[in-house]
């Protein structure tokens, strides 16, 4: 057994940290110690230096664009850019490069290749997801967004929410109903649509915490052109549930190094308090070193798994609760800390988040009990810890599936629902 | 970057698993705990000879195969998922001592009746007022010219009413705590085997009134012996929670109430999801405290992570095998409540090691005095 990474990887390390000290401003600490205002025209100009050092892109191919890393270099980069609390792009690019990008280079054709990945490198083209709707959160293959053919193009019709980075972008990747008749998962095609056009509306949603991350996407007579499908017609099931797995990605190693930073924060404020000598204030403490060290540990076995081959599978089920729930406990853990003083929060603010707030944040209350409210949003987006639970379950242990009452057209469905 | 087990590692877990399914199932496990002397002497000697587990880790000079300490961590789990009535632990966790605190001479004359499984061995340290035996020892030892005397009560001593060999913790006249080595037959020694929570796993009360004992070593700090019983011990808990897993599923997947299966139930199907979310994070985290033991012990140096690495693992594996013992008896209904059902063998152990050198909240006041909280 051993937990030494490969020289070679080592050596890409030291590359990675030489760009990262020669490109940051000086003194950098992260974009929560930026002023606000100055955080986008900095996110804007950092992709850019990204972009021209080939570090946008790390899992594409070369011949697309990408830099071609191999798995442990992109863990690697990605574990240099959770230290130093550099963005590793724009917001749009964890849709563009990192979900639809990757999904064309193994499910696209050559002409969808070469039409979109250098527009969606370049920063051209800003990409969101338009999967959930209203009636389809968890039974996600409910969609009743609908695609019709119509003079060599799809009509679109449909509401998508819970859309991130949605009113930042100017294209959605959309499911849509192409045949009611098929049942649920069959009937589905994926399509590219540009959204600036009459048929596309978006609005802003307000998330408890405050903000407006993500938003509804209204489709009224939408159009694309007929050859804007990834995969087949009727089968964007599959085409979807690829994408889903580039999300699984890389981040087997980086979710402990973002927990550790939020956790030596949390200490801080513990000390600062006075209270680390209370016994259930220190049992809560240590309990969150644990599990901050269990994500470390199982990120260890997922590179390793990665490293001989096994791609991400469902065990990354587990990772998504262990994760979701921390994040619950340790921000429940600092309005205890916080006590009375969480009540009138002062100090700075996030700026919005949906994990934790951006590295070089103060320390302050207000950031604290941004991230409790955000917390909540954890186990619900990426597949609630109820459909992790069941993928575990029925995956993972081959626990029988409960008696579907959805099988059979989905035109009938509908219309049992009323 | 190989942070598993590598493959000859688990080619020896499967034959293991497989020897103890086959020589000592559950039904075998009940027979010989319930014997007097609470394991089964063939098993054991088949254990010794056949697979030569007590010598894996212990130098090939003293009769032993010379692994590192993930062997071990690979025999307590397995032992943990069969709940093998068998001395492995206790004999185990005192060769270490013996390794680490022990002169050459000490080495000598018991390590090799360790390695060849006819010497049981066993650490006495914990006392009715001390969990881990190793800070606030009542049990003294007096020395007259070269004669060394104990007198104390120790508790909860592994496989203590038959051991030939006892490892007792004392302070002595300067103060300063060691181990001693103290014979079965020694005189002033009375013990008493315990009618204890955990039915496999044998333990006894021994007195020692002016009991004749040889210093094993030098004065030394025991603490880094109880992380490394912490290290084996989340590992056997591991097995365990993986056991109790195994058994709820297969009942969960088989049991049909309302016409379906219970485990097509959310209800049933997401606690059995959990048990797995526990153990996982707890099987990571042993199988981490393994190999922070197994690089300090081959290199024979004491790196800072066991120190925490240790109290953590206990503490996990402990939470995940109670929670994973207790919804078993759940998830099995009526049945797991019953004496004749095996989940309450693994109820009782997962409480037992749970508690045993510190329950997790003991373990997590340990670990925050090292972060330095």
């Amino acid at each position: 057994m051993d937990v030494d990474y490969p020289p070679q990887a080592e050596d890409f390390r030291r590359r990675v940290r030489a760009f990262l000290s020669e490109q940051l401003p000086a003194g950098w600490a992260g974009m929560g110690a930026l002023p606000e205002k100055e955080r986008e025209q900095f996110r804007e100009q950092w992709r850019r230096t990204l972009a021209e050092h080939q570090m946008l892109a790390v899992s594409w191919p070369k011949e697309y664009g990408g830099a071609g890393l191999s798995l442990v270099e992109q863990v690697v980069l990605a574990e240099e850019f959770a230290l130093a609390g550099a963005p590793q792009g724009s917001e749009n690019d964890t849709f563009g490069i990192g979900m639809l990008g990757n999904t064309l280079i193994h499910l696209g054709t050559e002409e969808q290749k070469q039409r979109y990945l250098p527009k969606i490198l370049s920063g051209e083209q800003r990409w969101c997801q338009g999967y959930s709707e209203p009636d389809a959160g968890s039974d996600l293959a409910g969609i009743r967004t609908s695609a019709v053919l119509d003079g060599g193009e799809w009509v679109i019709n449909g509401q998508k929410t819970w859309t991130s980075a949605g009113h930042l972008a100017d294209h959605i990747f959309v499911l849509a109903r192409t045949n009611p008749d098929a049942p649920k998962h069959r009937g589905i095609t994926f399509l590219l649509v540009p959204m600036d056009q009459p048929g596309v509306e978006v609005r802003p949603i307000r998330n408890m915490a405050g903000y407006s991350l993500f938003n509804e996407v209204f489709l009224t007579d939408a159009r694309t052109g007929a050859g804007e499908v990834v995969g087949a017609v009727d089968d964007g099931w599959r085409t979807a549930m690829a994408l889903l797995g580039f999300e699984r990605g890389v981040t087997a190693t980086t979710d402990a190094i973002r927990f550790r930073a939020e956790l030596d924060r949390l200490f801080a404020l513990a000390r600062e308090r006075g209270v680390t000598s209370d016994a259930r204030i220190r049992d809560r403490l240590a309990w969150c070193h644990s599990r901050v060290e269990v994500m470390r540990f199982r990120g260890l076995q997922a590179l390793t798994r990665s490293l001989s081959g096994q791609p991400p599978g469902p065990e990354s089920a587990i990772s998504k609760i262990i994760w979701s729930e921390y994040a619950q406990a340790y921000t429940e853990l600092a309005m205890e800390i916080l006590g009375a003083e969480a009540l009138a929060p002062t100090g700075q603010a996030t700026g919005g988040l949906l994990q934790m707030p951006e590295a070089g944040t103060e320390n302050s209350p207000l950031s604290w009990v941004e991230t409790f409210l955000a917390a909540r949003a954890g186990t619900i987006y990426a597949g609630s810890s109820q459909v992790q639970r069941n993928i575990i379950g029925e995956v993972l242990l081959g626990l029988p599936k409960e008696p579907r009452l959805d099988s059979g057209p989905f035109r009938e469905l509908t219309r049992k629902r009323g | 970057m190989h942070f598993a087990y590598d493959t000859d590692q688990d080619d020896f877990r499967s034959s293991l698993r497989r020897f103890l399914a086959d020589k000592a199932p559950l039904s075998a496990v009940r027979t010989a705990a319930e014997s007097e002397r609470g394991y089964d002497a063939d098993l054991w000697k088949q254990m010794s000879t056949q697979l030569g587990l007590p010598g894996l880790h212990l130098p090939e000079e003293h009769g032993g195969s010379g692994t590192g300490l993930l062997e071990p961590a690979i025999v307590m789990e397995e032992t943990g998922r069969a709940l093998t009535a068998s001395p492995y632990a206790a004999c185990l966790l005192a060769s270490l001592a013996v390794l680490r605190y022990g002169t050459s001479e000490a080495q000598a004359e018991l390590l090799p009746g360790i390695a060849a499984g006819d010497t049981i061995a066993t650490l006495a340290m914990t006392e009715p007022a001390s969990a881990a035996g190793v800070a606030g020892l009542r049990t003294t030892a007096l020395s007259r010219g070269d004669d060394v005397t104990l007198t104390g009560v120790k508790t909860l001593v592994e496989h203590g009413h038959t051991a030939d060999v006892l490892l007792v913790s004392a302070t002595g006249g300067d103060g300063g705590t060691r181990l001693y080595v103290v014979r079965g037959d020694a005189a002033g020694l009375t013990r008493t085997r315990l009618q204890a929570l955990d039915l496999t796993r044998p333990v006894a009360e021994v007195r020692l009134d002016a009991t004749p004992a040889v210093p094993l070593g030098e004065v030394a700090d025991l603490a880094p012996l109880v992380d490394l019983w912490c290290t084996l011990l989340a590992a056997e808990m591991v097995g365990g929670t993986a056991a109790c897993l195994d058994m709820a599923v297969a009942y969960a997947k088989d049991r049909h109430q309302f016409n379906r299966p219970i485990g097509s139930f959310q209800a049933v199907k997401h606690r059995c999801a959990e048990m797995l979310v526990a153990l996982d994070g707890a099987r990571a985290a042993a199988q981490y405290a393994a190999f922070a033991a197994d690089q300090a012990f081959t290199s024979g140096q004491d790196g800072p992570e066991l120190e925490t690495v240790a109290p953590l693992a206990k503490a996990e594996a402990s939470e995940a095998y109670t929670f994973a013992a207790g919804w078993t008896i759940q998830v099995l209904g009526g049945i797991g409540f019953t004496w004749e059902q095996d989940a309450h063998l693994y109820f009782r152990r997962a409480w037992a090691d749970s508690a045993l050198l510190g329950t997790p909240a003991a373990q997590r006041a340990r670990l925050a005095d090292r972060l330095g909280l």
